[in-house]
């Protein structure tokens, strides 16, 4: 009789039997259609475990616990392909009593692999530049066919994609078109001779909006500050009312979902006619978008993708979007979300436009590519049940690094970064508020 | 001992070095096949590879000058300094270049003995430092391996022995027996090379380039990934 094994997270019930076959049969799948293979060919040899990854971890960091190395979470996978996927390792264990995949083992794989925020800061670090970020996103989507993934993950997943209401929050259409309206009323209130309005289902329109589907009801501001930008440039845009959600947590914890989730997105652009994919204030989104349409959606169906915030900084040095200088007169700062920013995607662009409205910009260290990541990332900020965790180790860091600047606005462009920021703020007291890039320019913006 | 020494230096070396060819050619060989194969399937897929990055990053990688200054400086020049001295003084040692032009013929520029003499005692001296740090940190210890306390060792041991070969009056041995333990260890590494993690010589150009490529998928993986383990129609 098996006990049903328990994480820090909750998982719904899965399979308990076979769990080792079902695990390499699952990784075996995975590598006969990915590139997973090769990699794993090389990192299994490059390794050296330097242990200089300890330097980037935010999470090892604040842990010091070996088994946040990122390095030896890794190994946790490269040894089941050592031993199951070369040659070497399948000799190796007929000779010696060597490593055997048990329930045990995997086990300790999924309570290991939901601690990285797959922040990717090991992979600049690493001597050899190994991405350990893609050996937990791998690793994650093994378990995951197996069964095993925070329910948070799958009820959000499972609501976007199977549910009456299609987006990860349950958010019905006509709670989100009352709520837009209701936005367009406090703008007109705001600006009473524009007419900002939230278009939707505009068919032919060039962009279409996919903001983190949260912010429609807990990001007023940055909402607002979006359309009006929108407005003020005018830009062709629309939301598209069967599909209005850019959260893609299949990034976090299935390959097999990021593809299908891209795809239905993809879809309601294709029934709109729209041209760009124009993705909200939200990293994860951003980078699942653009990277999910390389991967997934064939060449002749992809269309551009676009973060806001690239088009309001075009639209800043056009001359189109109209800010005035030195509004914001508290102390900002500004953070990198971790998958907008660890390549260089979006790194100047929302600096350039806070140096213009702000009076007193600061800058957090390390900045940029080698920024820290919030502590929630990899999708770590919608379990619940690990908040502890997120606060007095994930975000250790991160709360450090804030205190440091002393700033009061901390800008953090992205819904997770932003639920994580608030968090932290409050469990370590620091006398700051988090806001999105656009909740200042609306403070900011002239017609 | 003479005869074991020309052993060591003759078959030995021969079958060692051909052994360490072979493997590295193995590595490299694969290596190249996936990056191929992969190179291909993106471009089946009209998938741009971001090749200037890709360079750009390898290059900032082989020569990390600028990233050791900002990345725990004197761990990282100690590593740098180390693979200075341990790449440069076996290839271009006046006394190897010798021993391949008298085996096959071929020679190039070699540098000054006392260039080598320097370049040897810095090999030695930052293996070791290596060695202490690794077995004098928490974190190091917990995920070190038998190769990652026994190498640094090893590739300090040829360097120790070919010095004292070329010192005979600090050498506390015969010359004989330094030169059998210089080429006797110096075979090991060889033999060693493909299957530990010294293999990085061959697979370090190209890790930026497949870490790019790990990334990347195809429209219908998702798809047959399912159709694979027997789930369509499963609900999530």
């Amino acid at each position: 009789m098996e006990s049903k094994p328990s994480y820090s997270y909750h998982a719904e019930p899965f399979e308990l039997a076979e769990r080792p076959r079902r695990f390499l049969e699952a990784f075996s799948a995975i590598l006969k259609h990915s590139n997973y293979g090769p990699v794993l060919d090389s990192y299994i040899r490059l390794s050296t475990k330097c242990a200089r990854c300890t330097a980037s971890c935010p999470v090892y960091e604040a842990s010091s616990d070996p088994r946040d190395v990122p390095c030896m979470r890794s190994e946790l996978l490269f040894r089941v392909y050592r031993r199951y996927f070369t040659i070497a390792g399948q000799l190796r264990a007929r000779l010696f009593d060597d490593f055997t995949l048990t329930d045990e083992y995997i086990d300790h794989m999924a309570e290991e692999m939901w601690r990285c925020t797959a922040c990717k800061r090991c992979k600049s670090f690493c001597p050899m530049g190994i991405d350990h970020g893609m050996i937990t996103h791998l690793s994650r989507w093994i378990l995951s066919e197996i069964g095993i993934t925070p329910k948070a993950m799958v009820v959000s997943v499972r609501e976007q994609l199977e549910g009456k209401t299609k987006n990860t929050s349950a958010i019905p259409m006509v709670a989100m078109k009352d709520s837009c309206e209701f936005l367009e009323e406090e703008l007109e209130e705001m600006f009473p001779d524009q007419k900002i309005k939230f278009p939707m289902d505009v068919e032919g329109a060039e962009y279409v909006f996919f903001p983190a589907v949260s912010d429609y009801l807990m990001e007023a501001d940055t909402l607002m500050g979006n359309a009006a930008m929108l407005h003020a440039t005018g830009t062709s845009w629309t939301i598209g009312t069967q599909n209005f959600d850019g959260i893609d947590y299949g990034l976090f914890c299935s390959d097999r979902m990021w593809d299908r989730i891209i795809k239905a997105q993809v879809e309601e652009i294709k029934r709109l006619k729209g041209k760009v994919m124009l993705i909200g204030e939200c990293g994860h989104a951003s980078r699942s978008a653009k990277e999910g349409m390389q991967n997934f959606i064939p060449p002749e169906d992809r269309v551009p993708v676009v973060n806001i915030m690239e088009l309001a900084y075009e639209h800043f040095k056009s001359g189109r979007l109209k800010l005035k200088k030195g509004v914001i007169k508290k102390k900002t700062t500004y953070h990198d979300p971790c998958n907008i920013a660890r390549k260089g995607w979006i790194i100047e662009q929302p600096r350039e436009i806070l140096r213009h409205i702000c009076e007193d910009f600061v800058e957090m260290t390390p900045r940029g590519k080698d920024n820290y990541c919030c502590g929630g990332g990899g999708g770590t900020v919608s379990i619940d049940e690990i908040h502890e965790f997120r606060m007095l180790i994930g975000g250790k860091t991160k709360a450090e690094q804030i205190k440091r600047t002393g700033a009061y606005y901390i800008v953090a462009p992205c819904a997770n970064c932003k639920k994580q920021t608030e968090e932290i703020i409050k469990a370590h007291k620091i006398d700051a508020q988090k806001v999105g890039l656009h909740d200042l320019l609306l403070k900011a913006i002239e017609f | 001992m003479e005869q074991w020494l020309e052993w060591a230096r003759g078959p030995f070396f021969r079958a060692s070095f051909a052994i360490m060819i072979l493997g590295l050619l193995r590595v490299l060989a694969f290596n190249a096949f996936s990056m191929a194969r992969l190179i291909i399937k993106s471009r089946k897929n009209k998938r741009e590879i971001p090749w200037s990055t890709v360079v750009s990053e390898t290059l900032k990688w082989m020569f990390p000058v600028q990233r050791g200054f900002n990345q725990r400086p004197v761990f990282s020049f100690t590593s740098i300094l180390f693979h200075a001295g341990i790449i440069i003084t076996p290839i271009f040692l006046g006394a190897h270049i010798v021993l391949w032009d008298r085996g096959l013929g071929i020679s190039w520029p070699s540098i000054s003995q006392a260039a080598a003499d320097y370049l040897t005692i810095l090999a030695v001296v930052t293996g070791m430092a290596l060695f202490i740090f690794r077995v004098s940190s928490r974190s190091s210890r917990a995920i070190s391996r038998f190769q990652d306390y026994f190498l640094p060792l090893l590739i300090i041991v040829p360097f120790i022995t070919g010095y004292l070969a070329m010192h005979p009056s600090i050498n506390p041995v015969s010359w004989h027996a330094a030169m059998f333990i210089h080429v006797m260890s110096g075979n090991l590494i060889l033999v060693l090379l493909p299957f530990t993690k010294m293999s990085h010589v061959a697979l370090f150009p190209t890790t930026q380039l497949v870490s790019e490529l790990g990334w990347y998928l195809e429209p219908d993986s998702g798809e047959n990934v399912m159709k694979e383990l027997g789930k369509e129609g499963e609900s999530i």
